[in-house]
């Protein structure tokens, strides 16, 4: 189920839509799209570059394949310059569906906000596209940098505060980067899987994150015997 | 501090700068050295560095102390404080007494001096006429920063910007904004660190940020590798406690 961010109405690009502009301006891409893991395991469309970049990036999550996906499990970029390449045998189904598009190369890059995965930036180009290292850590810088405004935009949206959302997204507070880590050691789970569920927790109880970050920190809060959400 | 003892510690403050500029440089460690160092050259009572974001904004990088009431100071400082201006404006910016400020940001002086701060003096960093940051230093006293001792902080500011620029050339062909960024980044994967280990040993956040920090020295790693490696949980708690000599009976 995708949920997808509307644009201030004003007009002037809010800053998650600026970063995710960026891709194309900077890497001479077709088009891109961010989304951020959702406490509930499904991905959450922030912003794209235009509707292309958007079908493509539906397209992955209804079909649970594609270079999207490869990058959650692996936690590395996903790359593929020329869809129809000799010996390209990788998400078939997305493949046809991209080509039908007009796409010819697809690209994912994790967005990491520490060692917490929060997102994937979807890259495509309307022709095959031959990258080289500097592409590579332009992206991945690009995709960080996006990272905690991603987040902040989604959760903005979650608790629809969309009207509040500020051109500037100031930084997640630290306790919560603690609080993640508190998590994962209560639960012996991974930094992505901690913060999924501080959000989780968030989101259920209607309190901001900093609060029950603070709490956690705090040793207020727990989450060892809490039921899963 | 006067005369040699002080010239000493200046000199010792550029020594350890040098150290890190190593292969296996280590940022987060050397904008830490340089607050603290600072602080003590200075004789102030707490100092913090900010970098700013992509937003622009300007996030806490390092203080010398990581109390949550410090940290809260900073931030009110980035919003409205002698930091903000001294970012604004790309010149130093100095308080001889909060409790004589009326007019100048005058909620951000009643938590200055709720925390014991009385002066301050905020220092530009900057990198090719571009701003990318502010050294922050408080005083436990009333009293005028001496022109030597802004001389001082800036020059260290000036080392500590260099030092981000020097990072730069050992990762190569990246932009400073990456360099920026790959320094936040690295905060928040020290804070994620100091998460696990505050609750697997019951330490302060403090506490177990020194740990953090020792068990990177002894082995000559990044501060930075080790939080990764801590929040990956690639390196469990009980080897960072055992190799720094803690006791972990709890």
């Amino acid at each position: 189920m995708v949920r997808r961010t509307e644009p201030p109405a004003d007009g002037v690009p809010s800053l998650v839509d600026a970063l995710c502009a960026s891709f194309v301006t900077e890497l001479g891409v077709s088009g891109a799209s961010i989304s951020v893991v959702s406490f509930r395991g499904t991905q959450s469309a922030v912003s794209s570059s235009d509707a292309t970049a958007a079908r493509a990036e539906a397209i992955q999550f209804a079909m649970g394949e594609g270079p999207h996906w490869e990058v959650l499990s692996t936690r590395e970029p996903a790359i593929c310059p020329d869809i129809d390449a000799e010996g390209e045998t990788r998400w078939p189904f997305f493949i046809e569906q991209a080509r039908a598009l007009g796409i010819r190369a697809c690209f994912a890059f994790p967005m990491l906000m520490g060692s917490a995965l929060v997102g994937v930036a979807d890259l495509y180009s309307t022709t095959p596209r031959a990258i080289n290292d500097d592409f590579v850590d332009r992206a991945w810088h690009l995709a960080g940098r996006a990272a905690s405004p991603s987040v902040q935009r989604a959760m903005h949206s979650a608790a629809h505060h969309a009207s509040e959302e500020s051109r500037r997204a100031p930084a997640l507070r630290r306790e919560v980067h603690q609080a993640t880590g508190m998590i994962l050691a209560q639960l012996g789970i991974s930094a992505t899987a901690a913060f999924a569920r501080l959000q989780g927790h968030a989101f259920v109880s209607g309190r901001p994150i900093e609060e029950i970050a603070r709490a956690v920190v705090l040793g207020q809060l727990s989450f060892v015997d809490m039921p899963d959400a | 501090m006067e005369g040699a003892q002080r010239e000493t510690r200046i000199s010792a403050a550029f020594v350890a700068v040098a150290d890190t500029l190593t292969t296996d440089f280590d940022v987060v460690d050397l904008l830490h050295t340089l607050v603290r160092e600072c602080v003590e050259i200075l004789e102030m009572k707490a100092g913090g560095l900010m970098l700013a974001d992509a937003a622009g904004d300007l996030q806490l990088m390092t203080s010398t102390s990581e109390a949550a009431a410090f940290v809260e100071v900073m931030q009110l400082d980035a919003a409205s404080g002698p930091c903000i201006d001294c970012f604004t404006s790309g010149t130093a910016v100095s308080v001889s007494d909060f409790g004589e400020e009326t007019s100048r940001w005058p909620e951000f002086s009643k938590f200055a001096l709720a925390e014991g701060f009385h002066a301050a003096l905020a220092t530009p960093m900057k990198l090719r006429g571009r701003v990318i940051g502010t050294m922050n230093l408080f005083g436990g006293n009333p009293g005028e920063v001496s022109e030597r001792d802004a001389a001082v902080a800036q020059a260290l500011a000036d080392v500590a910007t260099i030092g981000i620029l020097q990072e730069r050339l050992v990762r190569e062909g990246h932009l400073i904004e990456e360099q920026l960024h790959h320094a936040l980044d690295s905060r928040i994967m020290i804070e994620q660190a100091k998460g696990v280990i505050a609750h697997s040993l019951s330490l302060s956040m403090d506490d177990a940020f020194g740990l953090l920090r020792k068990y990177a020295r002894d082995a000559n790693l990044t501060i930075r590798s080790v939080a990764k490696r801590v929040s990956d949980r690639d390196l469990s708690v009980e080897e960072i406690a055992k190799a720094a000599g803690h006791k972990t009976s709890h």
